[in-house]
């Protein structure tokens, strides 16, 4: 087969292969909980890095196995021919290399924007994290909870801080994440949108304790938070 | 056509090296092990930016006191005068002034060791330590490291003035001598930025 | 009076008066700060360690004569020419790889060995984390867990920063830039022999508590944290120390000492790759040495740079020690690249493609990775403004990466290929490697990252990129110069079994991690949700299969080595770099003529290629 020819089947294979993949992965949920408004955001760059990934991956695959499949050598010893790149090539690779990065820049600043810029907030949480348990404070109400409740469709507002090693708050089914560290008090912003009962874990190794530094999420209604905040404001000030 | 075997790149003992090249080889090790010892400086250097930046007076807590400028001003004209005199014996040696050089370089040494006793005694002056909260831990760290510098410094220059006194360093053998000289340069420099930083600004 | 051999052991420069000088270094440092702690100053014993380790480094390398010159030198005395001479050693004298030998080849071998070993014991280490890791819940203890994790780490890292440069490195740049040795032969032996003692402290720290806080150490729990973590941070100080020495020692070499005709751009692309690590080398390492020591002076003489309570920053050392560790991804990866690109057209049958470019983008890699070492930090607090240009850099950082593989997929195209066992490597290092980079991108773009930050996603990331780049380029580039290391050839068919055996073991022990992690598997945990159970007995299995097969290649390497001799050619490959053109092994002094350099080593398919093949690099000899 002449190089043109090789050429012409190995970007055939390709580009069926690379739709292939891209229509299996659109549509697809990567994140196993999507429960807020911020996942929702991540669980979109998922699916648009996987679905770019994709292109790349195969072109390094259809590299691999055309090459295995084709170009074995014979059993005469001549060399291959002495081919080099031309600069056209080699400008057309660096071009679309770039730009699929600035592409994926500029949706990654919406992105980081969306979830982390600085916004308002119709709630606010602090969370304390100190070896080996988190505490949640809500200081306006008076009283302190191991469990953090927050309601759906609002934006709260959660100021994080630790005064011991440094832990990470973890949210994963909300898509949050933001370490606790001695010293400064971080903060991360969240809206949920399913109500529902999901995990907290601590995302930074902080000694003997990090495994069982777990604690629950509750999403509820105003009614439901209303409520719940009440009885313990009563317990703590009886 | 082969390179001529004298002429090779030889560190064996029945090769003959060029020595102009072995020389230019070992200066150019001694600028790149600068430059590592540039970043050692760098990552101080930053550490003690970062944490006066975040901090709203310095010292912090307001407690302690900034040293005075006296003592290290006067440390700052020794060393500059030391690189001074280093670089004058130098030329000395490259002119094959054997009295010179043997002047600068005991002068050199005499700078630098009163540098570091100036420097000992504002230490034990000062009024914080060590354990004294960022304050003290960056000004004794910097000071410190850069004090090292210059003891190490006085000790090439002390065994190279030794050689110098037995005769092996000359116009055309003076590779550890030039070597010893841009160490010398390097630390007088890093002090000009600790005197600015830690002491001025 | 004839001293018995034993004693003239102790006295004679070498390895058992190494040894003696350790543990009297040791005795004598930490023995010292005892007194004093007894006298009643406050002496702790983080103190004892840190000065008895400081006398053990002192004590073994004086016992190994590695300072016999300076000392000489700074006392004024002339130089015996004799006995410098001998100091590169005598071919085929083993014990010469236990002396300090000034000898560029022994030290790579050396190197090379030493590496190997660390990677069986980290390996070993890593078995129990997998048998841990096998079922949900604590089957041993979490904190033994934490630690042998953190040996793991420490050990791998130091075997990845040092097995390509310093193993195949030493050994190959010198001859294939057509010189003797290395600009500074005893600095590096020195280089070399300040290993043992800091990788001893590292194999020993759980037996002085161990640290648990991974290889990162970050504040303020490696504060906290026992002596262990003393014995490692001491330990990557020294290993730093080692590492910038022979960086120097790299660039002058490259740059001062290029045979005649061996312009920059005719340079062997394994060159180029390594004089890239060792400028990272240069610069990065003393960076990470002073947060280490600003660590250790936290720790032992009370400090506060990263204590809030003095005013401290925690921040800080996250800062400090990524700025290094980025770059340090490269310096280990880099090396492995560069051997890849040097075997592919030898296999290939065709120049490298697109070689300038090549030589670009290690270039550019090198750059770039010293702009986003941030990217570590997207979850630790930093302020939200700075993320968005790290992102940038470090997405753009595969712009380079990516021309490693437009290279080498060019040099594949249209070759004819002879799929020898190095060759097997580079096709494994091309999946690993790519899936690597484009999990990479998940981690650089800030959305994903803050699900995929500490969990098993990295884990399986890093591993891919580390695995793919350093040790299948170690792999491949020492089944690649195995023959003219030793002047035999290894056993093509048990590196073939080595080569299915680890890559497929090591895909399926990682590619489920990038679900794991996803699905919310942390990293550094001994236990994990009992859901994912299944896969992670199924990793552990395959982890095993790891380890067997490496053991395959352990086996291969010391029988064809220690074997009979069987005929073999100089060049068995029709390679044009210019160590082809010695004997294998190559004499002491490389070359009886210093060779002139016409080309770049890449004239694959240019004629004439009738006589055998005439190595473009260099001449025949007289």
């Amino acid at each position: 087969m002449s190089p043109g020819r090789h050429a012409l089947v190995a970007v055939l294979a390709w580009a069926v292969l690379s739709a292939i993949g891209v229509f299996l992965v659109l549509g697809m949920q990567i994140m196993p909980q999507i429960a807020s408004h911020e996942a929702e955001i991540e669980n979109n760059a998922f699916v648009l890095l996987t679905a770019v990934s994709v292109p790349v991956l195969m072109f390094v695959v259809v590299g691999i196995v055309y090459s295995a499949l084709y170009f074995r050598a014979g059993p005469d010893t001549a060399d291959g021919p002495p081919t080099q790149a031309s600069s056209r090539l080699q400008a057309a690779w660096l071009i679309v290399t770039t730009l699929m990065v600035i592409g994926l820049f500029v949706y990654g600043t919406f992105g980081l924007i969306e979830i982390r810029g600085a916004q308002e907030s119709t709630f606010e949480v602090e969370v304390h994290a100190k070896q080996w348990s988190w505490e949640f404070d809500y200081d306006d109400a008076g009283f302190a909870a191991n469990e953090l409740h927050i309601p759906v469709d609002q934006r709260v507002h959660l100021i994080i801080n630790s005064n011991d090693a440094i832990h990470s708050l973890w949210l994963p089914a909300l898509g949050i994440k933001q370490d606790a560290v001695p010293g400064r008090p971080t903060e991360a912003y969240v809206t949920a949108t399913q109500l529902g009962t999901y995990n907290v874990l601590c995302a930074e190794l902080c000694g003997f304790g990090h495994t069982i530094m777990t604690s629950s999420v509750v999403v509820s209604t105003q009614a439901e938070l209303d409520a719940w905040m009440q009885q313990q404001q009563e317990a703590a000030s009886p | 056509m082969t390179s001529d075997v004298t002429a090779s790149h030889g560190t064996l003992g029945h090769v003959e090296e060029d020595p102009a090249e072995a020389r230019d080889r070992m200066l150019l090790g001694v600028k790149l092990g600068i430059v590592s010892e540039v970043m050692l400086f760098g990552a101080l250097f930053a550490a003690y930016f970062v944490v006066r930046s975040e901090s709203p007076d310095w010292p912090p807590g307001g407690e302690l006191e900034r040293p005075e400028l006296l003592l290290p001003g006067l440390n700052t004209l020794l060393l500059v005068s030391s690189s001074v005199t280093m670089q004058l014996a130098i030329w000395a040696t490259r002119a094959s002034d054997r009295a010179r050089m043997m002047r600068w370089l005991y002068s050199t040494i005499v700078l630098g060791g009163i540098f570091l006793l100036i420097q000992m005694y504002e230490f034990a002056t000062n009024g914080f330590g060590l354990a004294d909260g960022v304050f003290g831990s960056t000004f004794y760290t910097l000071t410190g490291f850069h004090g090292a510098h210059v003891l190490v410094g006085l000790l090439l220059i002390a065994i190279v003035t030794n050689r110098a006194r037995r005769g092996y360093v000359s116009a055309d053998r003076e590779t550890a001598l030039e070597s010893v000289s841009y160490y010398w340069h390097f630390v007088d420099v890093v002090w000009l930025f600790l005197f600015s930083t830690l002491y001025v600004l | 009076m004839m001293r018995s051999a034993p004693v003239q052991a102790v006295w004679r420069p070498g390895f058992t008066r190494a040894i003696v000088g350790g543990a009297l270094g040791f005795a004598i440092g930490g023995g010292a700060m005892a007194v004093l702690g007894v006298l009643g100053v406050g002496v702790k014993p983080g103190h004892i360690l840190g000065v008895g380790y400081l006398g053990t480094l002192f004590g073994f390398l004086l016992g190994i004569g590695a300072f016999r010159f300076w000392l000489t030198w700074m006392i004024g005395r002339e130089i015996d020419a004799d006995e410098e001479h001998e100091s590169h050693g005598k071919a085929g004298d083993w014990k010469r790889y236990f002396r300090f030998t000034t000898d560029h080849k022994v030290i790579g071998v050396q190197y090379l060995v030493t590496a190997f070993l660390l990677f069986f014991t980290a390996g070993m280490a890593a078995m129990f984390m997998r048998f841990e890791l096998a079922q949900p819940g604590v089957a041993t203890d979490k904190d033994l867990y934490n630690i042998i994790m953190s040996t793991h780490g420490a050990m791998m890292i130091t075997v990845a920063l040092i097995s390509v440069i310093g193993g195949l490195g030493n050994y190959l740049v010198p001859i294939m830039v057509g010189t003797r040795d290395m600009a500074f032969p005893k600095a590096n032996a020195l280089s070399y022999w300040l290993l043992p003692i800091p990788l001893l402290f590292v194999a020993i720290n759980p037996l002085l508590g161990g640290f648990d806080s991974g290889w990162t150490a970050y504040p303020p729990l490696s504060q906290q944290a026992n002596l262990g973590q003393q014995a490692y941070l001491m330990a990557f100080v020294t290993i730093g120390a080692s590492s910038i020495l022979s960086a120097v020692n790299f660039l002058v070499t490259v740059f001062r000492m290029r045979a005649p005709g061996m312009s920059l751009m005719r340079m062997p692309i394994f060159v180029w790759a390594l004089t890239v690590t060792a400028t990272l080398v240069l610069i990065a390492t003393s960076v990470v040495a002073g947060a280490m020591t600003m660590l250790l002076f936290d720790r032992l003489i009370g400090t506060s740079f990263f204590r809030v309570k003095g005013g401290g920053d925690v921040i800080l050392f996250q800062h400090l020690f990524w700025f290094y560790s980025h770059p340090a991804v490269y310096i280990m990866a880099v090396p492995g690249l560069g051997a890849i690109l040097e075997i592919v057209p030898v296999f290939a049958r065709k120049p490298l493609f697109a070689y300038p470019l090549a030589v670009f983008s290690f270039i550019a890699i090198g750059v770039l990775s010293f702009m986003v070492w941030a990217h570590h930090m997207f979850v630790s607090g930093m302020a939200t403004f700075f993320h968005i240009p790290i992102m940038f850099t470090t997405e753009l950082i595969s712009v380079p990466t990516g021309l490693v593989f437009f290279s080498a997929i060019g040099t594949l195209w249209m070759g004819r290929i002879r799929f020898k066992v190095p060759m097997l490597w580079v096709y494994g290092f091309l999946w690993a490697f790519v899936i690597g980079g484009i999990t990479g991108v998940f981690l650089a773009d800030v959305p994903t990252d803050i699900t995929l930050s500490d969990s098993y996603f990295v884990v399986a990331h890093f591993h891919y990129t580390i695995i793919g780049s350093t040790i299948y380029g170690l792999f491949a580039g020492t089944y690649f110069w195995f023959p003219k290391i030793t002047g035999r050839m290894y056993s093509e068919r048990l590196g073939r079994l080595h080569f299915w055996w680890f890559t497929i073991a090591f895909n399926l022990t990682f590619l489920p991690m990038f679900w794991l992690g996803i699905q919310g598997m942390r990293r550094r945990v001994a236990d994990y949700p009992a859901d994912l159970g299944g896969v992670n007995l199924f990793v552990s299995i395959m982890a095993v299969n790891i380890a067997l097969s490496v053991a395959v290649f352990a086996f291969n390497m010391i029988r064809s080595w220690r074997g009979k001799r069987v005929a073999m050619a100089d060049n068995p490959w029709d390679a044009q770099t210019l160590e082809w053109i010695c004997t294998s092994p190559p004499p002491i002094e490389n070359f009886a003529h210093i060779p002139t350099v016409t080309s770049a080593p890449y004239e694959y398919g240019t004629p004439p290629m009738s006589a055998p093949p005439v190595p473009a690099g260099g001449r025949p000899q007289p």
